[in-house]
Order: structure tokens, then C-alpha cells, then sequence
């Protein structure tokens, strides 16, 4: 689409790794709710764990799992690519199931998670993380396949890559799974 | 006094705020890191560390909030955000590096209405 910035140096290559390019932003806001969940988790279990004992818990298990996506998506290694996806995926059922039973039994929930109400006191970004970390792992186990055939240039690669995603978004979900499958055997 | 400290956060939340427009405007624009990003993150730096001192001020004044353990807290992951998100920012040479010194810019207005919250004599 637009116009490639120049580039003199090849250190602008293609996302080579799940922590480069937009997996940078990724790997930062996880990064960041890693810290801020455990760390209020932490706060809490220790300071009055019996106000809302089920809900620090429930804090403390999420800020395992962002713990989980930072380390494995900052990585990047098949193996911590799988670990990835699985950390996605628990953590959007999470956000899913607790958000639902946060709204369904408000008595449970005295003080709020970071998954109360589908994330809302975070601004849903709870909601919409795993979902781009999802996409992002997909994306990237299809370029590990076919890694080898790319030759465009870095931002080229970029774009096309970018279009890629959002048809996987629209069109074909189960198409990420597989791929995902297809990398394990690997 | 309290209007004097009060200005600190305001400016910080309008800087995190115009940091995160223009961070996420070079990354619309496929622009890389470059100094004047960097020139303003430390600007937002400053500025949260000046934020740091008039709270640690009241600290030494006598003065304690509710939630101690997590004002604490705050007071050091707060000035970390810019210098991390600086770091690995510039470890990325692509769009995505200023998409990183957005966030800080957004996180470090949202720490400033938490810190309110947590100690409401902090004015915002």
C-alpha cells in the first residue's frame, strides 16, 4: 500500500521472530500485564486475601498465564510457540468465563479481577489481547513454512503479510489451528 | 500547593496522551524510532519523575494512604515504563518500535489517574 521507508540496513528484514515486528507491541503489553496483574495479585493475597479470596486467585492465575505468553511469545521457539498458543487460548476462555460469571454472580466477585466483566476496567484489552496474540502465532507458523520462499523486501513482506491477516481474521479461523498442528509435527 | 502538584499530573496525562497520538501517527506512517521520539519520551520521563518526588515528598511528610504496599508499587514501576518501553522500542527497526513508546505514552496517563485513585490528596 504505501510507500516502503528506504531501509540501508538489513537488519530491517522480515519478523523473524514471534517477538519482532508487530509481536513487539504484543510482547510489551503483555509484558506489561504480566507485572500489573501479578503484581496487584500479589498486593492483595498478601494484604487481605479473605475480602474476595476467589477473585485474587482468580487475578493471580491471570497474571501466571500473561506471565506464560510474555516469556514463551518472547522466545519464539516452536516449542514456546505452542506453549503460546495454549496461553492464548486459556487466557480468552478466562477472560470469557469470568467476565460471564463476574456479571452472572457479582456476590463471588467483592473486588474486581482482571478479567471481571470481559476486562472493562482495563479497557477490554484483556478481551482483545488473546485475540490478536492468536492471530499473531498463526501468521507467524505460516510464514515459518514457507520462510524460505520469501525474497521481497522487508516492509513488502510486511504488507503482505498484514493482508494475510486480516482475511485469515474474516474468512478462515480454523485455518490458523491448523497450522498451528501443522508447526507441532515440525 | 495543592493546585502546584495538581499541574504535574495534568501535564503528564496531556503528554502521555499527545506521546501515544504521535507515536501511533509515525507508526501509521511506517516511520521508524528516531531522536525526537526519544527526546520526548524522556521529556514524559522527567516529567514522572518530578511526579515521584512530590508523592514521595508527602510520604516523608507524614502523610500515608490507604493502600501503601500498592502507592509503593507504583511509585516504582512508574518511572520504569518510559526507560522499558524506550529499550525495547529501539530493539525494533520497523513501524512497530513507536507503536511500543504508545503505550508508555497511554500507560503513563493511566498511571496518574490510578495513583489519584489510590491516594486521592494527588491531585489530577
Amino acid at each position: 500500500m504505501s510507500e516502503p521507508v528506504t531501509s540501508p540496513e538489513p537488519a530491517a528484514s522480515p519478523p523473524d521472530s514471534t517477538k519482532t515486528g508487530p509481536g513487539r507491541l504484543l510482547v510489551a503489553v503483555y509484558g506489561l500485564f504480566a507485572l500489573s496483574a501479578s503484581a496487584r495479585a500479589g498486593v492483595q493475597i498478601a494484604t487481605k486475601f479473605s475480602h474476595a479470596p476467589v477473585a485474587y486467585l482468580l487475578s493471580a492465575f491471570a497474571g501466571v498465564v500473561y506471565i506464560l505468553a510474555t516469556v514463551t511469545l518472547s522466545n519464539g521457539s516452536p516449542t514456546a510457540r505452542r506453549i503460546a498458543v495454549l496461553s492464548c487460548s486459556v487466557e480468552l476462555a478466562g477472560v470469557l468465563a469470568v467476565g460471564t460469571w463476574s456479571l452472572a454472580d457479582p456476590a463471588m466477585f467483592p473486588d474486581a479481577t482482571v478479567w471481571s466483566s470481559y476486562g472493562s476496567g482495563y479497557g477490554f484489552v484483556p478481551l482483545v489481547l488473546p485475540v490478536f496474540g492468536l492471530l499473531w502465532l498463526s501468521r507467524w507458523s505460516r510464514r515459518a513454512r514457507t520462510r524460505r520462499t520469501i525474497v521481497t523486501s522487508a516492509e513488502d513482506a510486511g504488507e503482505a503479510a498484514d493482508g494475510d491477516a486480516a482475511h485469515g481474521e474474516g474468512g478462515a479461523p480454523g485455518q490458523g489451528a491448523t497450522d498451528v498442528v501443522a508447526d507441532g509435527r515440525t | 500547593m495543592s493546585s502546584v502538584n495538581g499541574a504535574v499530573p495534568t501535564t503528564i496525562i496531556v503528554a502521555g496522551l499527545l506521546l501515544a497520538g504521535y507515536a501511533l501517527l509515525m507508526t501509521a506512517l511506517n516511520r521508524r524510532m528516531n531522536v525526537p521520539l526519544l527526546i520526548a519520551v524522556g521529556v514524559l520521563e522527567i516529567l514522572l519523575l518530578v511526579q515521584v518526588g512530590i508523592v514521595v515528598a508527602k510520604l516523608a511528610g507524614g502523610q500515608r494512604p490507604a493502600g501503601l504496599p500498592t502507592l509503593i508499587g507504583y511509585l516504582i514501576a512508574t518511572p520504569i515504563v518510559p526507560v522499558a518501553a524506550a529499550f525495547w522500542g529501539l530493539m525494533e527497526r520497523s513501524r512497530w518500535g513507536p507503536a511500543v513508546i504508545a503505550v508508555a505514552g497511554l500507560v503513563a496517563a493511566v498511571l496518574m489517574v490510578r495513583l489519584h485513585q489510590i491516594w486521592p490528596v494527588i491531585h489530577v
